[in-house]
């Protein structure tokens, strides 16, 4: 199985949200890395056939996912960002809703429902309309429609957002759970969702693929060290105009601070093993997390 | 999935409200038809509904028959008798109720075209009824001729035409039902509320989609831009069809199972407000199409409305289309200038049994033809290219 996307470009009028992207994948698990506003969105679409490009082509298999129509979605899953639904369905009527439109026959969509729903722990909430589940359960249902058909590609988008930790931590197992013998294509811009489950990382910015790897090999692509150092608190602003600050925390009336940086940034500054978050820090500055806080 | 799409569109409480209301309106627009069938006893009083037509149909059936010269000279002669001898007016009027509309006939025949004359047989001979049918046309030749109304030889040739078609002698029986039914203002108000209410029905069908941002999960699913697609048309023919049918039926079977199905082979021209009308037709024959006129112009009304749905992406705009086209039109053909060209939008079709009497005419190709024999086959050719077009609109959107 291969999903190839080659010189794929989208423009909205004169803004380039995707820009000539070449990337091919098979199975395994991909986390799409990338502040908000990146294009992660957009890319997602267009491999769901949602948007078309204005210019490249995504191919399966060596054939054109949009002249496969039907049978190319067949084998697709797709939990979106915004994931809408209908609010006065049960979680049941929508996910045999859903199952419907995938085209899947009533009585194996019965069967699949079924399983799906213990899967994903929503068994007390099955009746329940969709309008009155929690935020955790919504996402849970997401993933439980993008799963009914079995897809050979899974692309879910953001899947976490909004999440308390906890849910997020169980979303990460079910994600886990779920990539097996398939190709998971999974956006976010937190970096501890994809950190411990995705098989390779896309770092993408500007509508480019900056950067890709495993988690080590983009670790060790940082040119940059990481250090740690504490300063006192009137010395702080002047640290972060002239670095990358990747954490900082008060202890004993001084800042600890996480600083990425060339060269050592203050006298005392100690080199620290550098993590991911370390990495998206490095490649996309001060933007990362802008949006929410998030890293 | 039709099964699903009908099950969203009434998940939502405003249609199941709406759904109930309908039911209520069309009950009562049933009942508030039946209670207009009036009849006069002798000491005065005014019943109605039910009864009245029973009263009424005993009455009419002894003047039940063809419309010939004797028959008409015996209603002016019995007129006559009644005026001389019962003075008091109640009385009298309870006495004439059995021939009332044949007096009618004969009032609207002599009196000038489209000059109603309610005293008319009160000054006539009952000698001067053989010239009943010829009087019609005589009329409308004159009125033709008066230069009041701006019609083309070939539009005057086809008036005239229609009403020498028109087989004589009228056959009159009791037919209380059917124009109850078809010579109301009920039933057109009634395919308007059913028009408008449905309207909120399919509205949100295409629309909801992306207003929920359901619409990723929908077009990235295997029949997401196909059968779904189909699914969601089927399902809008079928609620626009189940509740039109449902509605136009109920309402009928109240009226007729009250007032009675006789008479459903009587001319048009039998009724009052149809005696000019150039459609040689049955009740019956005017009821079916009515009714079939009302069904193309809903089915054209809300596939249009869903058309818009796809377009705008907005419920809410989709849901004013059905009021607009079906209600708007009505105020805008009382400007001169939009009178005409206002006979071809689609809520003519909704009151088509209104139209009977009326010379809405159209030259095609030299060829002339009464506006419901344009706009019946114009409005079903429209909503048959309406359902590709909607199709491959909204199989090609874009979630953007």
């Amino acid at each position: 199985m291969e999903l190839k996307i080659s010189g794929l470009t989208k423009r909205f009028g004169d803004f380039t949200a995707v820009n000539n992207l070449d990337i091919t994948m098979d199975n395994g698990v991909y986390g799409l890395l990338g502040v908000n506003g990146a294009g992660k969105t957009t890319l997602m679409r267009m491999l769901c056939t949602l948007l078309s490009p204005t210019s490249g082509s995504i191919t399966y298999n060596g054939r054109n996912i949009i002249t496969m129509d039907g049978e190319y979605r067949r084998i697709l899953g797709y939990l979106p960002q915004d994931f809408g639904f209908y609010p006065e369905f049960s979680v049941q009527d929508y996910l045999f809703y859903v199952a419907s439109i995938k085209g899947i026959p009533p009585a194996a969509a019965k069967k699949r429902v079924k399983e799906l729903i213990i899967k994903t722990g929503l068994q007390k909430a099955a009746h329940k309309k969709m309008k009155k589940l929690s935020g955790g359960m919504k996402r849970r249902a997401g993933i439980a429609q993008a799963t009914l058909n079995n897809p050979g590609i899974l692309i879910l988008d953001e899947p976490t957002a909004g999440l308390d930790p906890n849910e997020r931590i169980r979303f990460r197992n079910l994600i886990s759970e779920l990539a097996e013998d398939r190709l998971v294509l999974l956006s976010t811009h937190i970096v501890s969702d994809i950190e411990y489950i995705a098989s390779e990382i896309l770092l993408m910015k500007d509508g480019s693929i900056v950067h890709r790897g495993t988690a080590d090999s983009l670790i060790h692509s940082m040119e940059a060290g990481v250090w740690k150092c504490y300063a006192g608190r009137e010395e702080v602003p002047g640290l972060m105009k002239k670095h990358k600050i990747s954490n900082l925390k008060q202890e004993n009336g001084m800042v600890q601070l996480r600083i990425i940086s060339d060269e050592k940034p203050c006298p005392d500054a100690v080199k620290e093993e550098a993590v991911l978050e370390d990495v998206f820090l490095y490649y996309f500055g001060e933007k990362a997390g802008s949006s929410n806080g998030e890293i | 999935m039709v099964k699903f799409e009908i099950k969203k569109m009434f998940s939502k409480t405003v249609n199941r409200i709406l759904f109930i209301v309908l039911i209520a309106v069309t009950l009562a627009a049933g009942i508030l038809t039946v209670r207009d069938e009036r009849y006069v006893q002798e000491n005065g009083d005014t019943i109605c509904g039910i009864k009245a037509a029973r009263y009424l149909k005993d009455a009419k059936e002894k003047w039940s028959g063809y419309l010939t010269a004797d028959t008409l000279k015996k209603v002016l002669k019995e007129n006559r008798n009644i005026d001389k001898t019962v003075k008091d007016p109640h009385k009298n009027f309870y006495k004439k109720q059995g021939f009332e509309e044949i007096k009618d006939f004969i009032n609207l025949a002599f009196s000038d075209y489209k000059d109603y004359d309610y005293y008319k047989t009160e000054n006539m001979r009952a000698s001067e009824a053989g010239g009943f049918y010829n009087k019609r046309i005589l009329c409308l030749k004159e009125y033709l001729d008066s230069g009041e109304e701006s019609f083309s030889d070939a539009e005057k040739e086809f008036l005239i035409g229609t009403y020498e078609e028109m087989e004589t002698p009228l056959y009159y029986e009791y037919a209380d039902g059917w124009k109850a039914l078809m010579d109301s203002q009920y039933l057109l108000t009634l395919i308007t509320i059913i028009v408008v209410i449905t309207g909120f029905f399919v509205a949100g069908i295409f629309s909801d989609e992306f207003q929920l941002k359901a619409d990723a999960v929908f077009f990235s699913s295997e029949l997401g831009r196909n059968k779904a697609v189909v699914s969601k048309i089927a399902a809008g023919f079928l609620i626009i069809t189940l509740v039109y049918w449902g509605m136009a039926l109920l309402y009928s079977a109240v009226v007729l199972f009250s007032l009675g199905f006789g008479g459903a082979g009587c001319a048009v021209q039998t009724g009052f407000s149809n005696w000019y009308s150039i459609y040689n037709i049955t009740y019956l024959q005017d009821y079916l199409l009515s009714l079939a006129g009302g069904y193309i112009g809903s089915l054209f009304i809300l596939f249009f409305a869903m058309f818009i749905s796809v377009k705008s992406r907005s419920t809410v705009i989709s849901i004013t289309i059905p009021f607009i086209l079906s209600c708007a039109p009505m105020f805008l053909g009382r400007v001169p200038a939009f009178t005409r060209i206002m006979t071809l939008f689609p809520d003519q079709l909704l009151r088509i049994n209104k139209g009977l009497g009326e010379f809405k005419l159209y030259e095609i190709g030299g060829k002339v033809f009464g506006y419901i024999t344009i706009i019946i086959p114009l409005y079903l050719m429209l909503f048959l290219v309406l359902i590709p077009v909607l199709y491959i609109v909204y199989k090609r959107a874009e979630i953007k």
